[in-house]
C-alpha cells in the first residue's frame, strides 16, 4: 500500500506542473466520456422517437416519389 | 458619683486596651480573608492553581489514521486534483455555452448564403446580386481583362494587393459592391481604368476592383465564397 502511494506520489504529485497537466488531461477525457455516455443514455431513453430513428420511413418514400 | 467615675475610668481603660487588640484582630482577619479567597475561589479559566492542566494533552489516538503518512498525502492531493479537474470541466462548459449562445443559429446561417448558377453569366458581363442586404458584383472576366489585371504593377497602388489574392478563379471576380469611401454602389464598366466608377465622389476602380483614383481608401471588399461545383458559386 505504501509502495503504491509512493509510486503515485513521485509520478503525479511531486511536480506541480505534472499534477496540473494530469488534471487538465483528465478533465478533457472526463468531458469526452461524460458526453458520449450521456448521449448514449439519451438515445436509449428515446429509442424510436428521434428523427434519426424514423428517418428511413419517410426518406425512402420521398425517393420513390422523385423517381 | 465616685463609683460611677471609677466605673467610667475602668471602661475607658478597657476601651483603650481593647483598641489595639481589636485592630490586630481585624487586620489578621483581613489577611486571612485574602488568603482564603485565593485558595477557595475557583476560576472558570485555568488559574495558577490549575497551571498543570494546560500541559495535559488530550488523547487523540482514536482519530489517528492507520495508513502511512505518504498515502494520506496522496489522498489529499488526489482530492485537490479532482477538484481542479471538476472546475476545469465546469469552466470550459460555462465559457462554451456563452460562446455558442453568441454565435449565429442554424436558420440564420442557412439564410446567409446565396447560390448562383454561373452558366447563365456570359463572358464579359457583370451581374449584381443581393447578399445580406448588400449588392455583390460578379464579373465574368475575359482573357484580356485577366491579363490586364495581372499585368499591371500593383506595388505602387494605394491599397497594394495582387490580383491573385483577390480572386479564386481568374475568370470570376466576386466582390462587394459597396464603395469603400462612403458606401455608394459603383457603376460597372465605367471609369478611367475599365472597371467600376463611383458616381458619388468619383472613385475609379480597375478590373480587379482595386482603387486607382479618387477618395476611396481601400479596394472593393472580397467576401468569402466558394465553388462547390464547377458551375456553381456560393457566397457566404
Amino acid at each position: 500500500m505504501a509502495g503504491l502511494a509512493n509510486v503515485i506520489y513521485s509520478t503525479f504529485i511531486r511536480k506541480n506542473t505534472v499534477l496540473l497537466t494530469t488534471a487538465f488531461a483528465g478533465a478533457f477525457a472526463f468531458e469526452l466520456a461524460f458526453d458520449i455516455t450521456s448521449n448514449k443514455v439519451w438515445d436509449s431513453w428515446n429509442q424510436g422517437r428521434q428523427w434519426k430513428d424514423i428517418k428511413h420511413r419517410y426518406m425512402v418514400k420521398e425517393e420513390e416519389d422523385e423517381e | 458619683m465616685s463609683l460611677s467615675s471609677a466605673s467610667s475610668t475602668l471602661l475607658r481603660t478597657v476601651a483603650r486596651q481593647q483598641l489595639p487588640t481589636s485592630r490586630a484582630a481585624v487586620t489578621s482577619c483581613q489577611r486571612r480573608g485574602v488568603a482564603d479567597a485565593k485558595s477557595s475561589f475557583e476560576s472558570p479559566f485555568a488559574s495558577a492553581n490549575e497551571s498543570g492542566s494546560t500541559l495535559k494533552i488530550p488523547n487523540f489516538s482514536k482519530y489517528k489514521s492507520n495508513s502511512s503518512p505518504r498515502s494520506n498525502q496522496v489522498f489529499s492531493y488526489f482530492m485537490a486534483g479532482s477538484l481542479g479537474l471538476a472546475s476545469a470541466v465546469g469552466a470550459k462548459a460555462t465559457v462554451q455555452d456563452f460562446l455558442v449562445n453568441m454565435s449565429a443559429s442554424a436558420d440564420v446561417l442557412a439564410q446567409a448564403k446565396v447560390e448562383i448558377a454561373l452558366g447563365a453569366i456570359p463572358e464579359g458581363k457583370n451581374v449584381i446580386i443581393k447578399w445580406r442586404g448588400k449588392p455583390v458584383f460578379i464579373r465574368h472576366r475575359t482573357q484580356s481583362e485577366i491579363d490586364e489585371a495581372r499585368g499591371s504593377k500593383w506595388e505602387g497602388l494605394r491599397d497594394p494587393q495582387p490580383d491573385e489574392d483577390r480572386v479564386q478563379r481568374p475568370e470570376w471576380l466576386v466582390m462587394l459592391g459597396v464603395c469603400t469611401h462612403l458606401g455608394c454602389v459603383p457603376i460597372g464598366e465605367a471609369g478611367d481604368y475599365g472597371g467600376w466608377f463611383c458616381p458619388c465622389h468619383g472613385s475609379h476602380y480597375d478590373i480587379s476592383g482595386r482603387i486607382r483614383k479618387g477618395p476611396a481608401p481601400l479596394n472593393l471588399e472580397v467576401p468569402t465564397y466558394s465553388f462547390p461545383e464547377d458551375e456553381t458559386l456560393v457566397i457566404g
